[in-house]
């Protein structure tokens, strides 16, 4: 291990528009050993490694490739000096094959012909390494599982030299039985001499595989340290930083019984055994990390993929939702996460997107919309929200992430559902708009509704709940009351063994 | 999902390394036309004639030909619906070649490579680099190269085209023991086009694009060059196809050329197992959708039928191809999770 680390970056920054992604990251990583990488979301973990693998370019800092000075300009770049990446979503062809995926861009050709016979012999050499069977050589990988396409990108990235391989979150999708076999890749891959970058939110897992950690927050680096010298919940205070946690926010849940209710939840494969009950004037929070089966929750309580085991329950009776507008019918108000595309009508007036979902409400005969009423019920929720626009006319496109996003809550506020279920509500939200959007949330519990907010943002879910749940590995694990503080929050998420409670 | 490890997995049997080069598509496209061909030989006995059956072959040759050209746009995700408008272009420029200055055929048709290449490379540049869809920037060209061609027609329709072009058509100048040359022509590109994109690196990069574009960035392919390649041999393959139609036709040439062209072409690459959504698809399967459609055109004509009939049957060929894609690409495990 002597001479120059394998690689060597420092004082790398970036900015995108108005935001400042990186600030100051430093990482030195030495060849042969498993480095991972952690922090927060948003705490510039992906931007980093965008900028070794050459996605992106830095506005500021050196890069230093075995001792030489270097500029990654491009992904070619970044290719030709060995550095090879694993993104969370899987880069593969789905209508090619597994062998075709692993070497597009730089195939082995044979006068100016693809040597087929060649490349499925080297991929059925890799297909075994990483433990999948040689017959998927010729398979095409849209036939594949998303496990099996993870370890498909994998070989796809040892398929050239690499010299530095960059995995980024690979264990989110897997199963344990694969991330045994991927630890195995990893440290067979380590013993050769191959520097490993190794970005993952499940922080347990880091102490069986990396050798040292270093933690980012806030768009820097702020430290690194060998595995031994740390546990779950250190990384977790290094991750959230020196931040005061909130005082306990001040509300009274009323007595009475639960108006939603999750009975032992599941969905095959994604998450099971869930257990939830919201009161009226409840709010509470289902926290978990990305991959942890929170997110799936969710759309199944939409009835976007219908749970397969256990009931739902509105006001004690069962409930079966087949699809949103079902959920809708059945009292359940939504706040789907990706507004862009299951959310807004971005090109129409806000009076329109508010309206929408209530025309039954705002209708005359039920056939004819009551432009008075629209309008009037528009603009008396712009003012409830305060909506920063000129007019209720407005086409929603003009607006910012946050007031779009007060649009469809106010929604779904017109006909004051029993229930709420609110999937990331401050996602792309800035952060005057974000409290804004917390005290309509606790005017609404405070209302009588119960609300159910699913979050990966983790002050956001300490800070609305009433009653916390941590989701991992696909079930409700812990559970917290309120002014949790968020290292005990985290590192439950995150998987360490002693939970408190 | 699979064992891990142990087990160590049977080598991979040697020879089959890619799969098998027809699709389940294909074969049910040629037993729909022999099923077809049978059908119109019993009922009309003309129909299984060389005077029949050589038409047939000539009058999808401007269709195919241009559809090679498509198949490449579609597979990377685009479309050219200006491919109409370029033939129209290219026909009345080499035309008007012909009827002016009596060019010979091979400056005839590297005339209407180049006319078509050129226009090709409008449609590419645009849409590559101005990232906006290819339907819009097309539609939008579709109208602009009728424009440009308009002016070049003048008011009147172009008479007196010499038979420079014979070679390529109907008659007899057109064929060599019994073979339409222009139909040869269609085989040798289909053939340098198969062998392209199934087994160069090039040719699968547009596979690659068309499955997901940021995907084939990260793996150092250039994707714009790429997109522009595809609409330039688009256009270039239209030049050719026109001096096919002028040759098919009379001595005189209309403005109305071309027109509605891009459908006919859009449908034999559809209807061949190309998706809509780019990713996948194969000249064979192009050739044997246009032959379909050609088969349906004529088999009405000689059943004198009326001709909306083929409209119709070639619209529900249509959207039965387009159904089994979207089947096929609900059938897989997502490739992509939405967060």
């Amino acid at each position: 291990m002597a001479g120059a680390p394998r690689l060597a970056v420092s004082g790398i920054a970036k900015r995108f528009g108005a935001v400042r992604a990186l600030r100051n990251a430093d990482l030195v990583v030495d060849a042969g050993s498993v480095h991972a990488l952690v922090g927060e979301n948003g705490a510039g973990k992906s931007t980093l490694i965008k900028i070794l693998s050459g996605a992106e370019t830095a506005d500021a800092g050196t890069t230093a490739f075995d001792g030489q000075e270097v500029t990654i300009g491009s992904t070619t770049a970044a290719m030709a000096l060995g550095v090879a990446t694993v993104y969370q979503e899987p880069q593969l062809f789905a209508d090619l094959t597994v062998a075709e995926n692993v070497f597009t861009g730089r195939e082995i050709t044979r006068a100016g012909r693809v040597d087929w016979p060649a490349q499925n012999a080297r991929v059925t050499e890799l297909l075994d390494l990483i433990g999948l069977p040689a017959r998927y050589a010729t398979v095409a990988v849209g036939t594949l599982s998303i496990a099996e396409q993870q370890q498909v990108s994998i070989a796809k990235a040892l398929a050239g030299d690499a010299r530095l391989l960059i995995l980024d979150e690979p264990s989110a999708i897997l199963t344990d039985t694969e991330i045994e076999v991927l630890f195995g890749v990893v440290r067979r891959l380590a013993a050769s001499g191959v520097a490993i970058v190794y970005i993952s939110h499940r922080l347990d897992e880091l102490f069986t595989i990396a050798d040292v950690v270093t933690v980012m927050r806030d768009g820097e680096t702020i430290g690194t340290w060998p595995i031994a010298e740390l546990s779950v919940r250190r990384i977790a205070e290094l991750m959230v930083g020196g931040v005061l946690d909130d005082g306990p926010r001040e509300h009274r849940v009323p007595d009475g019984p639960a108006r939603l209710e999750l009975r032992g939840l599941g969905l095959e494969g994604r998450f099971h055994d869930v257990d939830v009950a919201v009161r009226g004037g409840e709010v509470v929070g289902l926290y978990g990390l990305v991959g942890s089966g929170v997110a799936e929750i969710a759309a199944s309580v939409y009835g976007i993929t219908p749970a397969t085991s256990g009931t739902l329950h509105v006001d004690g009776a069962e409930v079966r939702p087949r699809s949103p507008r079902h959920a809708k019918a059945l009292g359940i108000g939504l706040l789907p996460s990706d507004r862009k595309q299951q959310g807004m009508f971005s090109f129409q007036p806000i009076s329109f997107n508010i309206s929408a979902g209530n025309l039954r409400l705002l209708s005359k005969a039920r056939v004819f919309v009551d432009r008075r009423r629209e309008r009037e019920v528009a603009r008396r929720m712009i003012e409830r929200l305060s909506v920063k626009t000129p007019s209720e006319r407005q086409p929603v496109s003009a607006m910012s992430g946050g007031n779009a996003q007060k649009v469809v809550l106010a929604r779904q506020l017109v006909d004051r559902p029993g229930v709420l279920v609110l999937a990331e509500p401050t996602q792309g939200v800035d952060v005057g708009a974000k409290d804004e959007i917390h005290r309509i949330i606790a005017e609404l519990a405070d209302a009588g509704t119960a609300v159910l907010v699913v979050t990966s943002d983790l002050p956001e879910a300490i800070r609305i709940s009433d009653r916390l749940h941590v989701v991992r590995d696909g079930t409700t694990t812990a559970e917290f009351g309120p002014g949790a503080s968020q290292v005990d929050v985290l590192a439950a998420a995150a998987g360490a063994v002693e939970v408190a409670t | 999902m699979s064992a891990p490890a142990l087990a160590r997995p049977a080598p991979a049997k040697p020879g089959r390394v890619l799969p098998f080069p027809v699709t389940g598509q294909e074969v049910v496209l040629l037993v729909v036309i022999a099923v077809l061909w049978a059908a119109l030989a019993v009922t009309t006995p003309a129909f299984a004639t060389e005077g029949s059956i050589v038409p047939l072959l000539v009058a999808m040759t401007p269709i195919a030909l241009i559809g090679i050209g498509m198949t490449v746009v579609i597979v990377t995700g685009g479309i050219d619906v200006s491919v109409g408008s370029i033939v129209m272009v290219c026909a009345v420029v080499i035309a008007k070649a012909m009827v002016g200055s009596g060019i010979p055929l091979p400056a005839a048709v590297a005339l209407g490579m180049a006319v078509g290449a050129l226009l090709g490379l409008v449609n590419g540049a645009l849409i590559a680099y101005g990232r906006v869809q290819a339907i819009i920037i097309t539609f939008g060209t579709l109208n602009l190269f009728r424009f440009a061609g308009l002016q070049v027609f003048g008011s009147a329709t172009v008479e007196g085209i010499p038979g420079t072009l014979a070679p390529f058509g109907r008659g007899d100048a057109g064929r060599t023991l019994g073979v339409p040359h222009s139909f040869v022509v269609l085989l040798v590109v289909a053939a340098i086009a198969w062998y392209y994109l199934r087994h160069t690196p090039g040719g699968r990069h547009f596979f690659a694009i068309g499955g997901d574009a940021d995907a084939a960035r990260l793996a150092g392919i250039s994707v714009r060059a790429r997109i522009v390649l595809g609409y330039v041999v688009t256009g270039l393959l239209a030049g050719v196809a026109a001096c096919f139609v002028i040759a098919q036709g009379t001595s005189s040439l209309a403005a109305s050329v071309g027109s509605g062209l891009e459908l006919s072409v859009i449908a034999a690459v559809v209807i061949g197992g190309t998706s809509i959504t780019g990713g996948r698809g194969s000249v064979l399967g192009t050739l044997l959708g246009a032959l379909l459609v050609q088969t349906v055109r004529t088999g009405v004509t000689q059943l004198g039928w009326p001709s909306q009939l083929s409209d119709l049957f070639v619209g529900v060929f249509i959207i039965v191809a387009v159904g089994a894609d979207l089947l096929r690409q609900r059938r897989r495990p997502t490739g992509k999770r939405t967060t």
